[in-house]
């Protein structure tokens, strides 16, 4: 920490940053999907990769873990388990992404609601890859990083005993500026 | 509070020890929980889109368009309007398709309107590619075309479409929407009576060349629905019939 002081001092406030990027994509990819859930079973159904039966279970589970995964980043809690899991979503998300193009199956991703087939050459599989590889790659600075500022995590147990006490205070930026 | 300053090294030592095995025990708790959250937040919500898609239907927009038996006729299209209008609206539509939905959420209105005012004619090709209730739902709407609700049945159809189309629902939509669910349409939607008719609107599609839906035409020529305004589709239509 020494050795890069500025990283030191930048990196809370750029896993705050990631944290509420990766949440609020997540939260609002999820609620667009979860308004319509006959388009999201359809858009699941699109990429042709499940059994009938889990199609649906996805389709209307998918959305709703989006949500619960987007939350728990904006708030900040456990945010290293929860980054993981969403990096695990993103690489499945990416890989389904990936094997439609592919195979050559025209669909939308249906990322943030909609999805399914569209015409051939209404394909955006670039565009739709990069912002999943850039969601991953904040996801997993999140796991590297996880420490951040406006996170409910600064509350839980770290305050209540002396010894990390002493070791957050050593490493957080803003208290050793002030001191 | 005692300071670690004031502790001999071996108290220090084993209060270190017994704090990081409580941080431990805290932190597999905490994720315990947050797992048990996700869990939870995701079968309840599986529970809520059953429940959605289960449900009964629910009323519609209403439509002056005149309420006359049609005679269903395989690979051509559902005629909802007055014969005499000067613009035919032609629809290639999935009552399944997400962006079906939208395209009815937002040109419906002035579709129907123009039906209304007896400027427009709407030829409906009730396509099924995206699901069961896709195929469920082209046959009733077939159905309810022969039994004289066909334009009160498809606005119907479009208002609901979160529903997944079972008999009981499609069924239920005919009263919601003010047909007379008389036991032939029941039999109808039942025996799938109109199945040739809904794949072969399917194939006449195919053979029309359309690849994605929606696709609409007006007087059959294609419109580009992606950069249409409600206002752009109303001056379209009111062209076309002075034409």
């Amino acid at each position: 920490m020494t050795t890069e002081p500025r990283l030191a001092k930048a990196a809370p406030w750029i896993s705050t940053g990631a944290r509420f990027v990766v949440g609020g994509v997540f939260l609002v990819a999820g609620a667009l999907k979860v308004i319509d859930p006959q388009s999201a079973v359809a858009a699941v159904r699109a990429y042709e990769l499940l059994p009938t039966s889990l199609e649906t279970i996805v389709g209307w589970g998918l959305p709703f873990a989006e949500i619960a995964l987007g939350l728990l980043l904006l708030a900040g809690i456990a945010t290293r388990a929860v980054a993981a899991a969403t990096a695990i979503l993103l690489l499945v998300f990416i890989l389904a992404v990936v094997s439609a193009a592919v195979r050559g199956l025209s669909i939308d991703c249906g990322c943030f609601g909609g999805g399914g087939e569209v015409a051939p050459g209404q394909t955006a599989y670039g565009t739709e890859l990069v912002r999943d590889v850039g969601l991953l790659l904040l996801a997993l600075w999140l796991v590297w990083q996880p420490r951040s500022r406006l996170a409910l995590d600064r509350f839980s147990g770290a305050r209540t005993n002396p010894a990390s006490e002493v070791r957050s205070r050593e490493r957080s930026p803003v208290n050793r500026a002030s001191q | 509070m005692n300071s670690p300053k004031n502790m001999n090294a071996r108290e220090r030592a084993r209060l270190a020890a017994e704090q990081a095995a409580a941080r431990k025990r805290d932190r597999r708790i905490l994720i315990a929980v947050i797992a048990a959250f996700v869990l939870v937040v995701v079968a309840g919500g599986i529970l809520f889109q059953s429940w959605r898609t289960n449900r009964s239907p629910s009323a519609a927009p209403s439509s002056s368009v005149s309420a006359s038996p049609l005679t269903i006729v395989n690979g051509q299209p559902i005629a909802l309007g007055s014969l005499d209008a000067p613009t035919t609206i032609t629809l290639y539509e999935d009552f399944h398709c997400p962006h079906c939905a939208e395209f009815e959420e937002e040109f419906g209105p002035v579709i129907t309107q123009a039906q209304d005012s007896g400027a427009a004619r709407v030829e409906l090709y009730p396509m099924s590619f995206i699901d069961e209730g896709s195929v469920t739902a082209a046959n009733a709407m077939g159905c309810a075309a022969e039994a004289g609700f066909g334009q009160a049945y498809y606005l119907g159809l479009f208002a609901n479409h979160t529903l997944q189309w079972s008999d009981p629902q499609l069924i239920d939509l005919a009263t919601k929407v003010g047909g007379s669910p008389s036991e032939a349409f029941e039999t109808c939607v039942k025996r799938k009576a109109h199945a040739d008719w809904v794949s072969s609107i399917n194939a006449a599609a195919d053979k029309n060349g359309v690849t994605q839906t929606p696709t609409m035409l007006i007087n059959g020529k294609s419109v580009d629905i992606a950069n249409l305004t409600p206002e752009a589709l109303k001056a379209m239509i009111t062209s076309a019939s002075h034409r």
